[in-house]
């Protein structure tokens, strides 16, 4: 980067940064403490950090009960477990929807069972920023079984209708699986009253955990099958996997740093009051988008998110030059391309990709206001013809 | 000029492959026009201390700010092998004030019929 310009982190929606000092402090701490595991390894002086997050995702999500909450690598990771899991032992060939707003976390797996013939899959374009639940019930056949979809879009920041499409799903006996990546930590979710078999979340997003983290809530245990089997430190004369929660699930040892950085990272946002976040991240994402729309050469893909997320092109420039500027030249540093979400940039921009701003709980309204003015100045000079060394 | 280290690759979604070079000395204007002998260069110069980009097509293309010392090379993956030598010819051929560039457009004709029965056959 030229010389010392601070840097400005407006990349939040791909993993948060930086992370509050009580969630650093305790992965330190969980270091420097003997492990405690259940089950496995006691002693006074350890925490029992897995219980600790499994209760604080239980509470922040209204996820009951606690052990229905299994931590897993990270979304992409639980997503696999949850889509293989529910396919094992199903009819070859049964319909699943998803939506042309979902990440290659839930495409890839779904595209490589449909390559094995193991499913039918369709895909449920969106209209706006949003997939209306009419065209959901239109896509359901007969034989569809299972409907996965993100609850926020990574590349729109539009939360989607769940309530309504898991209403209408559940009315025809349809397995949902939602992929809460973009929305834990950002919205307030509530599990115990929303239509859902299974909400993935990651913790090293909103929820300001660090990398490595990730789970899912399951509402029926016994609707999905474990695709994983190992060591738990419980009924081990038993050579076959537990049935229990969340053994059935959960195998080999937990990444304990990282579990001790979630249930901190959750505790910041009760501490705070999600709805305080949401409140601020709403004004922020609003202040920018209105001062990118001051630039007529500035494309921005939706007006009025409901994450913290603004999708927009230069014209005249490929979103990859803008997003190499503003980290080179302004110290700025966002995401371009794809964003592992094709299918959406095949509908918003032809598939070229574009640049993508996502804030957190810290961004401040200077740093609000220092990336739109040089965007703006950016976008001012490409208008300006590009011109020959 | 040289190329002290290669700090990050990935492939690009339209199928390049990106490297991003740090360099011994800071970019200058003068570097990128000396690139233009070799391709296409499209600055910003009001943008920070001036953004520039060299497109050679079917090669690579190499992007960077004036006074910065990162710079961001996407080579078409297909040739890859073939001209990857040559960005590393450029960068150390470079030095303030004059430069003889007939070794180099000796070796870039070289490198180009190569190129070009790669990709689009005799």
């Amino acid at each position: 980067m030229l010389r010392n310009i601070p840097k400005i982190y407006l990349n939040n929606a791909a993993t948060s940064w930086p992370k509050p000092p009580e969630v650093l402090a305790v992965v330190t701490k969980s270091l420097s403490l003997p492990v405690f595991g259940s089950g496995r390894t006691t002693g006074s002086h350890g925490e029992d950090y897995v219980t600790i997050a499994r209760e604080a995702l239980s509470r922040f999500l209204a996820a009951e009960p606690p052990e229905h909450i299994v931590f897993s690598h990270n979304a992409t990771d639980s997503l696999n477990i949850l889509i293989q899991g529910f396919l094992t032992g199903k009819q070859e060939g049964c319909h699943v929807l998803t939506t042309a707003l979902d990440h290659n976390s839930v495409l890839r797996p779904l595209h490589e069972y449909e390559r094995q013939n193991r499913i039918q899959l369709s895909i449920i374009p969106f209209d706006g920023c949003s997939v209306r639940p009419d065209a959901v019930e239109a896509a359901i056949r007969p034989d569809t079984r299972l409907m996965v979809m993100t609850h926020g879009s990574n590349v729109l920041g539009s939360v989607q209708d769940i309530r309504g499409i898991g209403t209408i799903l559940h009315d025809h006996g349809i397995y949902f699986i939602v992929d809460g990546a973009q929305t834990a930590g950002h919205i307030p979710v509530s599990l115990r009253d929303l239509p859902v078999d299974a909400y993935v979340f990651t913790g090293h997003k909103g929820l300001l955990g660090i990398p490595g983290t990730g789970g899912f809530y399951l509402r029926d245990p016994e609707a999905i099958a474990p695709v994983r089997f190992g060591g738990t430190g419980t009924d081990s004369f038993s050579l076959l996997q537990p049935r229990e929660m969340p053994e059935r699930f959960e195998i080999g040892t937990h990444n304990y740093p990282g579990l001790a950085a979630l249930a901190a990272g959750v505790k910041f946002i009760e501490e705070r009051g999600i709805l305080s976040i949401a409140e601020k991240a709403e004004e922020q994402t609003s202040f920018l988008i209105r001062e990118l729309k001051r630039a007529a050469t500035i494309t921005i893909y939706n007006d009025h998110p409901d994450l913290p997320i603004v999708a927009f092109n230069i014209k005249g420039l490929q979103n990859d030059d803008v997003g190499f500027m503003l980290a080179r030249a302004y110290g700025i540093i966002v995401r371009t391309g794809l964003h592992c979400a094709p299918l959406v940039h095949k509908t918003i921009d032809g598939g070229e990709g574009c640049v993508r701003l996502s804030l957190s709980w810290c961004t401040t309204d200077e740093e609000c206001l220092i990336a739109a003015n040089a965007i703006r100045e950016i976008a001012g000079n490409a208008d300006s013809q590009v011109s020959p060394a | 000029m040289r190329i002290l280290r290669s700090v990050r690759h990935k492939v690009c979604a339209d199928g390049s492959f990106m490297k991003e070079f740090l360099l011994d000395t800071p970019l200058t204007k003068e570097f990128f026009a000396y690139l233009g002998h070799f391709g296409t260069v499209e600055a910003l110069p009001n943008v920070g201390e001036g953004f520039f980009k060299l497109e050679k097509p079917d090669w690579f293309s190499i992007k960077g700010c004036a006074g910065d010392t990162t710079v961001e090379v996407r080579f078409k993956k297909e040739v890859m092998d073939l001209t990857v030598d040559f960005v590393y010819f450029l960068f150390v051929s470079y030095q303030e004030g004059t430069v003889d560039l007939s070794v180099l457009i000796q070796r870039e004709q070289a490198i180009g019929e190569r190129v070009r029965k790669h990709l689009h056959g005799a």
